[in-house]
């Protein structure tokens, strides 16, 4: 019915999708799982008409379509409800399924509200959301909000004659069991309607309620099964794929920690994002936080830098308990972060080199209270040196640096300031391998020099490649605490079982 | 509020001791339902202590003439604003647009200055400009893709300058009889200006809650990106909306120059600060997707029996401006939405 | 995924690289353009004529380059510069030359109120400077029942030092306005208000991820618009020998226009007191050149508003708005 044939898609240097290739019969729910930046998101913008491949084709019912907006592949049946939410919460559920859909319900010109809330309330009875179409989808939760979103989707069977075939971006990262239960049953009495493709970390459930399943893993299809015949440590082992060989990771030069603590949390926590998160981060240590989107790591990164203060629960910092409310308190502390965007919240990109570098700590290039150019030209050209950044000059402009070396300029700017406690978030994203290997080479360094390090990665690998201890985080609690020394690294499949 | 399912659910919740955990989504988005109604409540207790103060404020000539007949223009400029800063957009370039009007209507009718006696012309034409100048407005955000406030900050200057040139620097009285009735001439007791701006008002209702047009302001204000994606036609209805915009500009022109019986260089002073804190006032919101039509009636009436009380009591005219300041700091100050960081420029 | 790049309208390799210098071409042009249709423009006594009106522009605008390079607006140095003249012109009676510095307080108070309105309560910069204009105008009316307040000899006296030409005949205003100039690049180039205005407005996230306690540097620059502004409108009491409610009137969008014609893009970050000091002589050029060749001064706004877009259509970088609003 709905086919992919070979679709590939790069990012400039970053191959997202590779050939993939799957299928979708009528009246059957497909899985998709892998671990994170396997694809799978990619994949579903492309399939649902946000982003175009760049090569391959998608056939409906054996013919070939190009879906150039979101708009076109709903005329071909195909809906997609979002992980983030869509629907405009400031406008009432009717409003919102038939939203841009209104021209059915005119009625001299003017739109008959009756008519149009009337036929809300039918889609809703088909998803089995008994809620007054006539409220403002701010005023439900969020299951009843997916519902909506779900029924949004189905509304399309009367406007095309096309087979449906709906796409839902991870719907239960954010559901409690009973609701999940309840969209399982739905999605079952569904069937008979529309094809789901199930994209999903959670193993159990993408088992439970899929027939087929296809796994991802660095932009390939790897594998596809029919979901009786396979088990979530199968699955595992499929997502994970081959045990890196060689120093890739610099094992050899991972020594082991000190022993002075300096970023303790104990019983830390933010309500609603995660809770109960306690460590003793040494001088040399680096920590890894491995979690899925959800667990609650990426909330804890942003509070241990000021972004967003604990609810509850001690935070120490070289022993001093401290609530760290704003960047500039955790800069002050001694601690420095090296953003996941770094384009963005990294640098200040259309500024120099060294004003991006003396950024943290601008007093290192004052003389008598002014700036002192000369000196901060010095300073930046020696981390230049130090790090090996490859640029003509220090007052080149930091957006034509590429990728490595741009994160390298945050890094030397945590290294000018001498920050002795670091949080990197994602520090090798959108770099290439010579590059990622150079920061791999760098974080060593630090930790050699006693910094201690908090860091979130994009792959499991990496996790257990760099850190000397890792937490394992899922839907806001520790569920695991691996020590990784270098001789002895747990295996990927041991973390993913605490994650999912 | 919860959600309730048309399946029955077997067995007890499961219970446990560790709380569930959400997303940091709210269950209840916005503001609650007292703030909704606040407006409401300070215009009630605006009139009230007003009436204490000085019962004559109750007499219907004082409601007619003091307060209806002073926001009948304030109403019409507000109608406009309001589609605009349902968006998240802002239009500055509505002084401008009143210069232009007002010098158009004044020019082609019976005047002064003239020769010209061209009738309903003049009210036409400067209709017609009004609305060309938001249509340039919006091509000019939409096309240029020029953040609003700068495209009208440059019409406004522009329509600013027009409008002055024509006049040479001084004012031009209108001495059409007709043209000067629309704002004196009676019907049930009411100046025809409340009946034309009551008619703006239905007018802007209508197209606010029975229209496509309506549905697609309010999508852009709630989320432009998410609009976007489910086909709502963005930048036509921008462009439109600046327009519309426009129309109404050029109706409170017209009933400006009837009013005054003149167009001169400082008729505009002051409209778009007044017109701003009125839809403020009023509760909608100017990040856009909140408020409405309704809220800001309220808004201008708030805003005219302030002034309107300010002159009753023997308050000093210039403190009106301060106070509009200060007013419309706390309005906005008031609603906004509390745990979104976005970033305000 | 690759970070977007600035997206300025682009006109073609060459045209990019010269991109920068387009105001001072324009500068050039502009002179030999009016020189040529109304000969005996480009005399000494024009000139200093065009440099007198391009220096209270000027300071006006340097206040305001601080605050636009922050991403925000100042919409309120017009009505500043006209409270300040009435400050001024009352309090040299009373105070003599202490009224000179503590005018200029006034309107850092002023400056600073309104950045902190706009900080702290996160109200958009052009409403709370649109509100802080209102109060200011108000009260400007409010303290001589909108009459104007006529610096009496005394005052004239006090305020030779702006208004007289001390130096080779040069008038004073062009050498304060130079002081000025000088002062606001310095700042910019060495001192921390100076580099932070620049990274909060060419990148806050990075620059909040820095450690910047941006909300104290953006509130400052508000402070400065407005202390500038209130200067301006000191130096124009001065040379009128009066201050009134609506003295400075007629100034803002020159001033707006001032700074982004120099070249300092709205969308922040790009720009420097320097650009803004090209952009006020061209526009006191077109504005006096104007009116020798004979264009109507009320005309010229229509000029100034289809220039301003113009200008902002040029500069403007789109990849630092998300959505266009």
């Amino acid at each position: 019915m709905l086919e992919l044939d070979k679709i590939s898609k790069s990012f400039g240097a970053v191959r997202a999708l590779r050939d993939v290739s799957l299928e979708v019969r009528p009246h059957e729910v497909v899985g998709l799982i892998g671990e994170n930046g396997a694809g799978k998101s990619t994949l579903m913008r492309i399939l649902s008409g946000s982003m175009r491949p760049d090569a391959g084709a998608i056939l409906i019912d054996g013919r070939q379509v190009v879906l150039r907006d979101p708009k076109r592949a709903n005329e071909y049946g195909i809906a997609m409800v979002f992980q983030e939410q869509s629907l405009l919460l400031n406008m009432s559920v009717a409003e919102n399924i038939f939203l841009a859909q209104e021209k059915p319900f005119m009625r001299l010109g003017a739109i008959d509200r009756r008519r149009m809330i009337e036929a809300a309330r039918a889609c809703l009875a088909k998803v089995g959301l008994d809620v007054d179409p006539a409220m403002k989808a701010g005023e439900l939760d969020f299951a009843a909000r997916q519902m909506v979103e779900l029924a949004k989707a189905l509304a399309l069977e009367d406007r095309t004659d096309a087979p449906l075939t709906i796409l839902l971006d991870e719907p239960t990262s954010i559901l409690e069991a009973k609701d999940v239960a309840m969209l399982f049953e739905r999605m079952r009495a569904l069937k008979s309607r529309a094809s789901f493709i199930f994209v999903s970390h959670r193993l159990e459930e993408v088992l439970e309620i899929s027939d087929r399943v296809y796994v991802m893993k660095d932009g390939e299809v790897v594998a596809e099964r029919l979901a009786a015949g396979v088990s979530a440590p199968d699955l595992h082992a499929m997502m994970v794929g081959r045990e890196v060989k060689g120093e890739y990771y610099r094992e050899a030069r991972q020594s082991p920690p000190r022993a002075d603590v300096v970023l303790e949390a104990r019983g830390l926590s933010v309500a609603g994002a995660f809770r109960d998160v306690s460590f003793a981060l040494r001088r040399g240590e680096v920590l890894g936080v491995a979690g899925v989107i959800g667990s609650g790591r990426e909330e804890l990164t942003r509070t241990l830098f000021g972004f967003l203060p604990q609810t509850s629960g001690t935070l120490l910092i070289d022993g001093r308990e401290t609530v760290l409310k704003t960047p500039t308190q955790a800069v002050a502390a001694g601690i420095g972060y090296i953003p996941r965007e770094r384009r963005i919240e990294g640098l200040v990109t259309d500024i120099s080199i060294a004003a991006n570098v003396t950024l943290a700590r601008l007093d290192l290039a004052m003389r008598h209270g002014f700036i002192d150019h000369k000196r901060e030209k010095s300073i930046a050209e020696y981390w230049i040196n130090r790090l090996r950044i490859k640029t003509p000059s220090a007052a080149q402009l930091c957006r034509n640096l590429s990728g490595g070396n741009q994160q390298k300029v945050v890094l030397a700017r945590w290294m000018a300031a001498r920050s002795h406690i670091l949080i990197l978030d994602h520090p090798t994203r959108g770099l290439d391998v010579g590059a990622k290997e150079e920061v791999y080479d760098l974080i060593r360094d630090l930790s050699a020099a006693g910094a201690a390090i908090v860091l979130t990665s994009d792959t499991l690998e990496e996790t257990i490649g760099l850190c000397h201890t890792i937490l394992v985080m899922r839907d806001g609690a520790v569920t695991a605490r691996f020590d990784a020394p270098a001789r002895a690294k747990p295996k990927q499949v041991a973390l993913l079982e605490h994650m999912v | 509020m919860t959600s309730t399912w048309l399946s029955p659910r077997a067995g007890p919740a499961a219970g446990s001791a560790a709380p569930k955990w959400r997303a940091l989504a709210p269950s209840r988005f916005g503001a609650i339902g007292l703030a909704e109604l606040a407006p409401l409540l300070v215009l009630v207790g605006l009139c009230v202590a007003l009436g204490l103060l000085n019962p004559s404020f109750f007499s219907f000539r004082n409601l007619v003439w003091g307060v209806a007949n002073s926001a009948a223009i304030p109403l019409i400029l507000a109608m406009g604003a309001t589609f605009i800063i349902l968006m998240g957009s802002i239009d500055l370039s509505i002084e401008g647009a009143l210069s232009v009007g007002t010098m158009i209507v004044a020019l082609l009718c019976a005047n002064d200055s003239n020769a010209n006696n061209f009738g309903w012309w003049g009210p036409l034409l400067a209709l017609i400009a009004c609305t060309a100048l938001g249509l340039a407005n919006g091509l000019v955000h939409v096309v240029l893709r020029i953040p609003s406030f700068m495209a009208t900050l440059g019409v406004w200057f522009v329509g600013l300058g027009i409008g002055t040139v024509a006049l040479g620097g001084s004012e031009i009285r209108v001495l059409d009889r007709t043209i000067r009735s629309i704002a004196f001439e009676r019907v049930l007791a009411f100046p025809l200006a409340v009946w034309i701006a009551a008619a703006m008002f239905f007018f802007a209702l209508f197209l606010e809650r029975k229209t496509r047009f309506g549905r697609y302001i309010y999508a852009i204000g709630g989320g432009e990106d998410i609009a976007a994606l489910s086909g709502v036609p963005v930048k036509r209805t921008r462009i439109l909306a600046f327009a519309l915009a426009g129309f109404f500009n050029g109706v409170a022109a017209v009933l400006a120059a009837a009013q005054l019986g003149q167009a001169n260089t400082t008729i505009a002073n002051g409209r778009l600060f007044m017109t701003v804190t009125a839809v403020v006032v009023g509760g909608t919101s100017l990040s856009g997707g909140w408020g409405g039509i309704a809220n800001s009636l309220i808004g201008v009436l708030i805003v005219a029996v302030l002034a309107n009380g300010m002159v009753l009591l023997g308050i000093s005219p210039y403190v009106h401006e301060t106070v509009q300041g200060l007013m419309i700091i706390a309005a906005v100050a008031l609603s906004v939405r509390r745990g979104r960081s976005l970033i305000v420029k | 995924m690759a970070g977007a790049a600035a997206q300025q309208v682009s006109f073609g390799g060459l045209a990019d690289r010269l991109r920068p210098y387009t105001p001072l071409f324009l500068l050039v042009f502009l002179i030999a353009g009016v020189n040529a249709a109304e000969p005996g423009f480009a005399t000494l006594t024009t000139l200093s004529v065009v440099l007198s009106d391009a220096s209270i522009l000027f300071i006006l605008a340097a206040g305001l380059t601080f605050v636009i390079m922050l991403g925000g607006i100042d919409l309120s140095v017009q009505a500043a510069a006209s409270f300040a003249s009435m400050i001024v012109a009352e309090l040299l009676p009373r105070v003599d030359y202490a009224a000179f510095p503590a005018t200029v307080l006034v309107g850092l108070a002023f400056g600073l109120a309104s950045g902190f309105v706009h900080v702290k309560l996160r109200i958009p910069s052009f409403i709370a400077t649109l509100a802080a204009a209102g109060v200011m105008t108000g009260l400007s009316l409010l303290m001589e029942d909108g009459r104007t307040v006529s610096l009496l000899d005394q005052g004239r006296e006090e305020s030779a030092w702006i208004a007289g030409a001390w130096l080779f005949g040069v008038p004073n205003v062009i050498v304060i306005a130079a002081l000025v100039g000088a002062g606001g690049m310095l700042a910019q180039r060495y001192t921390r208000f100076g580099r932070y205005s620049a990274a909060i407005g060419a990148g806050e996230p990075a620059a909040i991820a820095a450690g910047i306690p941006v909300d104290r540097y953006k509130i400052l620059a508000f402070g400065v618009s407005g202390a500038f502004a209130a200067l301006a409108g000191v130096v124009l009491a001065a040379r009128l020998s009066s201050g009134s409610p609506d003295l400075a009137s007629q100034l803002l969008l020159p001033a707006i226009a001032a700074v982004i014609v120099g070249g300092t893009a709205i969308t922040g970050g790009v720009g420097s007191i320097g650009r803004t000091v090209v952009g006020a002589l061209i526009v006191s050029i077109v504005r006096i050149g104007m009116t020798f060749v004979g264009v109507d001064i009320f005309a010229q706004q229509i000029v100034f508003g289809a220039a301003l877009i113009f200008a902002v259509f040029v500069t403007i970088d789109r990849s630092k708005i998300g959505v266009l609003k």
